[in-house]
């Protein structure tokens, strides 16, 4: 504490009973140093806290071996000593829904895991990215339901991706941006009419990735109405997507083809840091295998071809920055690292269009890295675009009109 | 040649000092700071600029271009170091990232003018930013760029613990209605006027870095615009009227010329519904980190929107306010002008709402992408006498606030705004390659 503080705080203390000064506190300054990255933030826990594993403690549904003590030990240490056993959705959700359709003779029946909201409660509908599934977001459905109870959460499986089967399996598996949307709209339709909810809940769309391209071209076609209170991307950005497009086939080149068992699969994407929270990885890995009798020694092979998905690439980004910037409702960019904004939403950002929050310990996996700070931005952010709650003040017209002076 | 004046000269030579000294300075700033209330009050002549974010050879070219210290007044709205941020507040970070010769000084930047400050604290007015937060700087790069060059987190600190010290706003007084000739700057120059004559009836004049006149707007001739210029402008808000760049002068802005002109009030972000006289800002307890929620919040994140009354601001924090909300406070609060920073402007500064309140941005080719150039604004002093400036409390003779009719307004007459605008600053290191993020999984 410099003389200059111990002055200062003398001063103003002066006045006070004799207690333990609050001001200038080193403890305190201490304390703020570490702040967390995040706008209207708490402090966080470190990442590999796994403080969410109470949820599945309270879990009935949960379908773990009595044996495994260690599932609610701090997963410290090499992941190699950690249990690798796989935690299930009914963990994180209240229910599976499988919801069909039928366009062209062709029968699609999407998957999706659904909490629903209670009351007048927000709906967050999620979209994952591109070979990962909807069980990518279920630490975040399990944080973002701490911190707001009644909430709800809808997490699909786009089409290729997890449990969403098409009928006969297609050739040439369309995944374009186009039919995504559609798809994700068909969902959340679906969801309405199975759950027997009479008008759509307040949505808040979260996206992750390819996903963040999906809710914000949804957002942008304005098809969901004044439903969306505003949408969150994770970790995608027109411009420097397309940059990475180009490494991505070298990239995708030096995945394993195969894993010998599930709890491979899933030491392989924290061992990589792919995913780097092993709680996490234990529910979203498995959905990404299936299990292939002809592939010998490595049978748990990739559910998605996702090399086989380049021809869509390109359309997936091309124009985000610009759909994100245009569309109505609220904005929440969330990035893993600070240099991955292009010039359009740098210029945006700082003309002050949408919110951004950065986690510079993050990786790509956003959400699964950090569930519990990437539920509080989102809470937070739904709390500041919640209309029934909005209270901005008066107009100055308004108040002229009610004979007041300004 | 004083320890200050060699750091002085140093940090212009773009090095770090030690950090014995930057120590130093930092408890002296606080010193001075200290003794400034939360709006610090100013007398024209003055430069207002905006934004720097830390790009420390742009910041020599504005000295250069607006005249160096001592010899101009310099009013700086936050920001001086990099920047970056949840809000806003982060896109120097990007710089720092991608643009490494740029956001290696923020450091130098932010410590030359605090030096500047220390050293003539009354020709150099430093307002809290946004980014001016322990938190922005921590995930932004400033902190990282003090840990890089000094092995240690105390810089960081100290510098952190100034930024708490920083006013929230100014009052400038005494501003001219009638621009001066433009003097050159530079310290090159032998000529001192390039203008033997200036109308005074001109309200507006913009000069390009050359001292040459872009254009000039007459008091009361021009029709409000936006700014829109040929740039490939990404502005804010949607240019819908014609007009000169930059500009919104208005037909009733002003009648007269030659009076003593209202108060000009500096923030770096705006208006706060929880503020509506000055008077509130100067009880705030400013000695803090800057809350997510409140009045001080508000004036550092706010900005102006074409819209009625107050807005979300989709930045996540502070508000959105309209023409109504910033011409009743200029009236309250006997005001003719807002000046404010915190939005990137491709024109460099953007005038709105009839000309009651302008967005100053000082920092060319944000992030070396972004393509805008950068201003300053310079109000003369008014060449009447001393300016000991009669400011009511707002009560006086006033019917209903003046917001029912337009006819019935009374209106301070507004400065005369000479706006400089300038370029990015030619740099060696231009062709340096951007560090690319490594190459990830990007689907």
């Amino acid at each position: 504490m410099s003389d200059l503080q111990r002055q200062f705080a003398r001063a103003k203390l002066a006045g006070f009973p004799a207690t333990a000064p609050v001001l200038f506190d080193e403890a305190d300054e201490e304390e703020t140093d570490h702040f967390d990255t995040g706008l209207g933030l708490g402090h966080a826990p470190a990442p590999d806290d796994d403080s969410s594993s109470a949820s599945s403690a309270s879990s009935t549904g949960t379908v773990i071996p009595s044996s495994d003590q260690t599932l609610f030990a701090r997963p410290q240490g090499s992941p190699n000593k950690r249990t690798l056993n796989q935690v299930p959705w009914t963990t994180y959700f209240e229910r599976e829904l499988f919801l069909e359709s039928t366009v062209d003779n062709i029968t699609i029946i999407h998957h999706a895991y659904l909490t629903s909201p209670v009351g007048t409660a927000p709906l967050f509908v999620t979209h994952h990215g591109a070979g990962s599934s909807g069980l990518s977001f279920a630490l975040l459905t399990a944080e973002i339901r701490k911190r707001l109870p009644s909430a709800g959460v809808l997490s699909l499986d786009a089409r290729g991706h997890g449990s969403t089967t098409i009928n006969p399996d297609p050739n040439i598996l369309d995944l374009s941006l186009d039919t995504l949307s559609a798809d994700f709209l068909v969902v959340i339709e679906k969801a309405k009419i199975q759950m027997g909810w009479d008008t759509l809940p307040p949505l808040i769309l979260i996206g992750h990735s390819l996903g963040g391209a999906v809710i914000t071209d949804v957002a942008k076609g304005g098809k969901l109405g004044s439903s969306i209170l505003g949408y969150a991307v994770l970790d995608v950005v027109e411009g420097s997507a397309m940059d990475a497009l180009q490494s991505m086939q070298t990239y995708l080149s030096t995945r394993p083809l195969g894993f010998p068992s599930l709890e491979s699969g899933i030491e392989w994407h924290i061992r990589t840091r792919t995913i780097r929270n092993s709680l996490s990885a234990r529910t979203s890995v498995p959905p990404l295998l299936v299990h292939n009798e002809m592939a010998g020694a490595k049978p748990w092979t990739w559910k998605t071809d996702l090399a086989g998905t380049q021809p869509f690439w390109e359309g997936w980004f091309n124009g985000l920055s610009k759909k994100f910037l245009e569309a109505r409702g609220g904005k929440l960019l969330l990035l893993a690292g600070t240099d991955r904004l292009d010039t359009e939403l740098t210029i945006g950002q700082m003309q002050g269009k949408y919110s951004l929050q950065v986690f510079p310990e993050a990786g790509h996996f956003v959400h699964e890295d950090l569930p519990e700070k990437t539920a509080m931005v989102i809470v937070d952010f739904y709390k500041r675009n919640d209309r029934s709650a909005l209270v901005l003040p008066p107009k100055v017209s308004d108040l002229l009109r009610a004979g007041k002076k300004v | 040649m004083s320890d200050l004046d060699r750091a002085i000269a140093q940090l212009r030579a773009c090095r770090p000092i030690p950090e014995a000294q930057v120590r130093e300075i930092c408890h002296k700033a606080r010193e001075l700071l200290i003794e400034e209330g939360n709006v610090v009050t100013v007398k024209a002549p003055v430069t207002i600029c905006g934004d720097i974010h830390g790009q420390f050879h742009d910041l020599m070219e504005l000295f250069r271009v607006g005249g160096d210290v001592p010899d101009t007044n310099y009013l700086f709205m936050g920001k001086p170091y990099f920047h970056s941020t949840s809000e806003h507040q982060l896109i120097s970070y990007n710089c720092i990232g991608d643009f490494v010769d740029r956001g290696f000084y923020s450091l130098e930047s932010f410590l030359l003018l605090l030096c500047l400050k220390v050293r003539y604290p009354d020709r150099m007015t430093l307002i809290r930013g946004n980014h001016e937060s322990r938190q922005i700087t921590t995930v932004y790069g400033f902190y990282d760029e003090c840990l890089r060059k000094y092995g240690s987190a105390n810089v960081w600190r100290y510098c952190c613990e100034v930024f708490d010290y920083l006013a929230l706003g100014a009052i400038v007084l005494g501003a001219s209605t009638a621009l001066e000739p433009t003097q050159q700057k530079g310290p090159s120059s032998s000529r001192t006027s390039t203008q033997e004559y200036i109308d005074s009836d001109i309200e507006i004049e913009i000069l390009g870095s050359d001292n040459g006149v872009v254009s000039r707007i007459p008091r009361g001739k021009s029709k409000e615009a936006v700014a829109q210029n040929s740039s490939p402008s990404k502005s804010s808000s949607p240019a819908t009227k014609p007009g000169p760049p930059g500009t919104a002068a208005s037909g009733w802005s002003r009648g007269t010329t030659g009076s003593t002109s209202g108060a000009i009030f500096c923030v770096h972000g705006g208006l706060s519904p929880l503020v509506e006289s000055i008077d509130k800002i100067r009880l705030l307890d400013r000695k803090q980190e800057v809350p997510h929620e409140g009045a001080m919040c508000d004036l550092l994140w706010s900005d102006p929107d074409e819209i009625d009354g107050w807005g979300l601001s989709p930045r996540g924090a502070g508000f959105l306010f309209g023409a109504d909300i910033a011409k009743s406070f200029n009236h309250v609060n006997d005001l003719s002008m807002i000046a404010r920073a915190h939005q990137l402007v491709m024109e460099g500064f953007k005038e709105m709402f009839d000309n009651n309140i302008v967005t100053v941005w000082s920092a060319p080719n944000y992030c070396y992408r972004c393509g805008n150039v950068a201003a300053i604004l310079e109000l003369a002093e008014d060449g009447m006498g001393e300016s000991a400036h009669q400011r009511s409390n707002g009560d006086v003779n006033r019917s209903n606030g003046g917001m029912s009719e337009e006819s019935a307004r009374v209106l301070l007459a507004g400065p005369a705004r000479r706006y400089r605008v300038f370029q990015a600053a030619p740099q060696d290191s231009r062709g340096m390659p951007a560090k690319k993020p490594q190459a990830d999984y990007f689907l």
